[in-house]
């Protein structure tokens, strides 16, 4: 094997001294920040972007376990988060009259397909090699889009399905006003997708740092040597790939739940495998925390860059080539995705750290 | 990865024969099982989708050619392989619609749509190994041997490269013109046989017989092979090494835009997100028939084209998902695809 990506070191914590505030203030702190952002702005569009950067921390967090801990790299994360979407979105959509017991009810469902998949995929090409694997899951992943726009008599085809949320969380169904902000479904909805990824998130850190995340590492770095230390390098990564695929599944579930509307373009296209792959790069790999800044700048980006794109063309109304550069910004997102992977392949997250622990050896002699 | 290539060209003689016969019960088995369709149609039918079978088969194995040359021989995995096919069919489909508008394409007799077909294909073929010389050059020459960045950077290029295609061609499907000599048909044994079909099928056959020639006869194939196994010594041979894989990738990114106008011909259409439809395809077959083997996924390829059309008329929704079966089936029995190495 020649040069492989080293992930930044997560595992063992150096020993903090006094001076540092401990992480738990910091987490805390942006969570009531989170909290209360529905009072401190008014505006929908904010709490929309906090809500999508949320569920795709989780999702992104979740393919960070696979590509940064476990070093496979999976193209059917995006299927799961569309398994998890989908399975919502058809129970409410089909049920004759929904209440809120199919929300348990498409989580289990949604759970018990992902871990079916995950586990018939690894049981298919875990055997052989890694680039098996990332080659099964893009035909699957594939497949399952073109699944979503076919099958019409299900999926609704390219149309998609919205739904109505049952009781509590219906959007019309409102409680009444706090400082000036009504109470209604969609801040509940808003305020389960907090406590769901606080739960979620720690679900991951409390995972990579259990002895089973250690192995992870092991094999990750190198899967030959864990294998003569004794370990059954297959089962730790089926372990890997069904939690991180499960998370996913249930990271679909908030975002279909948030817009009440899925179709097969939003959740099973490629953009969306080609963005979680971007943000989990730009956060860094192998850092979990990574995929809060990947998937803030990510979403951030992507709202306010069209708008901003559309602007600058205008000084140039004429032309055409212009405008249509500025209307497919994608294509930025493309050369930002190549030039990070190129030149920044340790992201925002590793970059600090390992310049952190190069500062730590300094004052070390 | 160079101490592995020469470990698994040390495989016992004894082993490597008895291989062989199994491979080639196996291909018996499997040349049988397609004659299993006959049981639910006539024989002119059978022979009709078996054709247009073969040529749809010929077509992927176009694509997948390109895809399990570059594996096999750079052990880079390249998923940027939809993007050119992609970008090959719109650059042909230009050639062709400049003819068209010349008034030439409708009045073509079939020597003159041959013609046409073949710069189309040039066209093609020049637009994807320029394409792929950039891509190599710039991209992928960094991330050598390392099998995680190569998928990563790959899946930015082929996103970059349908961006660009957008914004030069626009997002909508558009016709492509057909040279009329190809929508004329002959009749074989009471079978309507379309030209074009016959032309997909001497091509793929055209160009899995010049690749086994060149990589098995010529002086550059021994150098390829030898710079797969070893690069630093054929570099102290003096061969440059690196140009050689310049002209690898190159020739794969041809082979899939060739294959990428071919497909727009056969379908009369493009639009930018046909790249990713047609690398399930091209990743099954690549699959079924082992990684880096240019054999087996002319095999493959003629196995999931003929599937696929024969469950396409019998049960239609099943076209696809039938392919999903066979690559399932194939992976139990043999994990490493029919011809995989490693």
């Amino acid at each position: 094997m020649t040069k492989k990506i080293s992930a930044p070191e997560t595992g063992i914590c150096p020993e903090r001294t006094n001076k540092t505030i401990p992480v738990m203030y910091y987490q805390a702190g942006l969570v009531i920040f989170i909290a209360l952002i529905p009072f401190l702005f008014p505006s929908f569009r904010v709490m929309d972007v906090v809500a999508k950067i949320m569920i795709f921390t989780i999702v992104t967090a979740s393919f960070d376990l696979l590509l940064g801990y476990t070093g496979i790299l999976s193209f059917a994360h995006g299927m799961f988060f569309g398994i998890g979407a989908y399975s919502i979105a058809l129970i409410l959509f089909f049920a004759p009259n929904p209440s809120w017991v199919h929300i348990p009810l498409s989580i289990v469902v949604s759970l018990l397909v992902s871990i079916g998949l995950s586990v018939i995929i690894s049981f298919f090409s875990l055997r052989v090699k890694a680039i098996f694997f990332a080659m099964l899951t893009l035909s699957l992943a594939e497949f399952a889009h073109i699944l979503g726009v076919q099958w019409s008599g299900l999926t609704g085809g390219e149309d998609g399905i919205s739904f109505t949320l049952p009781s509590v969380f219906n959007f019309n169904h409102s409680l009444g006003t706090l400082f000036h902000t009504e109470i209604n479904g969609r801040l509940l909805v808003y305020y389960l997708i907090l406590a769901s990824t606080i739960a979620l998130f720690a679900g991951l850190l409390r995972f990579i740092r259990s002895p089973l995340g250690r192995v992870l590492k092991a094999v990750r770095d190198n899967e030959q040597r864990t294998t003569a230390l004794g370990y059954k390098t297959f089962g730790y990564k089926l372990y890997s790939i069904v939690f991180s695929s499960c998370t996913a599944s249930l990271g679909g579930i908030l975002f279909s739940m948030w817009l009440c509307y899925v179709n097969p373009g939003s959740v099973f296209h490629t953009a969306i495998m080609v963005n979680i792959l971007l943000m989990v790069l730009i956060g860094g790999m192998g850092t979990l925390y990574g995929a809060m800044i990947g998937a803030s700048f990510l979403i951030v980006t992507e709202n306010w860059l069209p708008g901003l794109l559309k602007h600058m063309a205008a000084f140039a109304p004429e032309s055409t080539l212009v405008n249509n550069l500025a209307d497919r910004w994608q294509l930025y997102f493309g050369i930002l995705f190549i030039l990070v992977v190129l030149f920044f392949p340790k992201g925002v997250i590793g970059t600090i750290r390992s310049q952190m622990n190069l500062n730590r050896q300094a004052k070390q002699p | 990865m160079e101490t592995g290539g020469i470990m698994t060209t040390q495989t016992l003689g004894v082993e490597k024969s008895r291989e062989r016969i199994k491979t080639r019960i196996n291909m018996g088995m499997g040349m049988g099982i397609f004659l299993l369709p006959l049981i639910w149609m006539d024989t002119t039918t059978y022979f009709t989708l078996t054709v247009a079978g073969i040529s749809l088969g010929m077509l992927i194995f176009l694509i997948a050619s390109g895809l399990t040359l570059i594996f096999g021989l750079m052990d880079v995995l390249n998923l940027a392989h939809a993007a050119f096919f992609a970008f090959g069919a719109y650059a042909g489909a230009a050639v062709l619609n400049g003819f068209d508008s010349l008034g030439w394409i409708s009045t073509a007799s079939l020597p003159e749509s041959l013609l046409y077909l073949v710069s189309a294909l040039l066209a093609a073929g020049l637009t994807g190994a320029v394409l792929g010389i950039a891509t190599e050059t710039l991209v992928i020459r960094k991330v050598y041997g390392d099998h995680l960045m190569q998928l990563l950077v790959t899946v930015g290029v082929s996103f970059v490269i349908v961006e660009i295609l957008k914004i030069v061609w626009g997002v909508n499907n558009e016709v492509v013109p057909v040279p009329m000599g190809f929508q004329d048909s002959f009749i074989l044994w009471g079978v309507f046989i379309e030209y074009f079909r016959v032309v997909a099928i001497v091509l793929g056959i055209g160009v899995f017989a010049g690749l086994q020639f060149v990589l098995k006869k010529t002086k550059i194939g021994i150098i390829v092979r030898a710079g797969v196994e070893n690069r630093e010594i054929v570099k102290t041979t003096g061969y440059n090494i690196s140009r050689i894989f310049t002209l690898i990738f190159a020739a794969g990114a041809a082979l899939a835009a060739t294959g990428g106008i071919m497909m727009a011909v056969f379908n009369q259409a493009v639009d930018p997100g046909m790249g990713d439809q047609f690398l399930i395809f091209a990743l099954i077959v690549v699959i079924i028939g082992g990684m880096g083997s240019v054999t087996g996924s002319f095999i493959g390829a003629v196995m999931v084209g003929l599937s696929f059309n024969y469950v396409a008329y019998l049960i239609p929704k099943m076209a696809l998902g039938v392919n999903f079966m066979i690559m399932a089936v194939i992976l139990l029995i043999r994990p490493k695809g029919l011809f995989g190495k490693e």
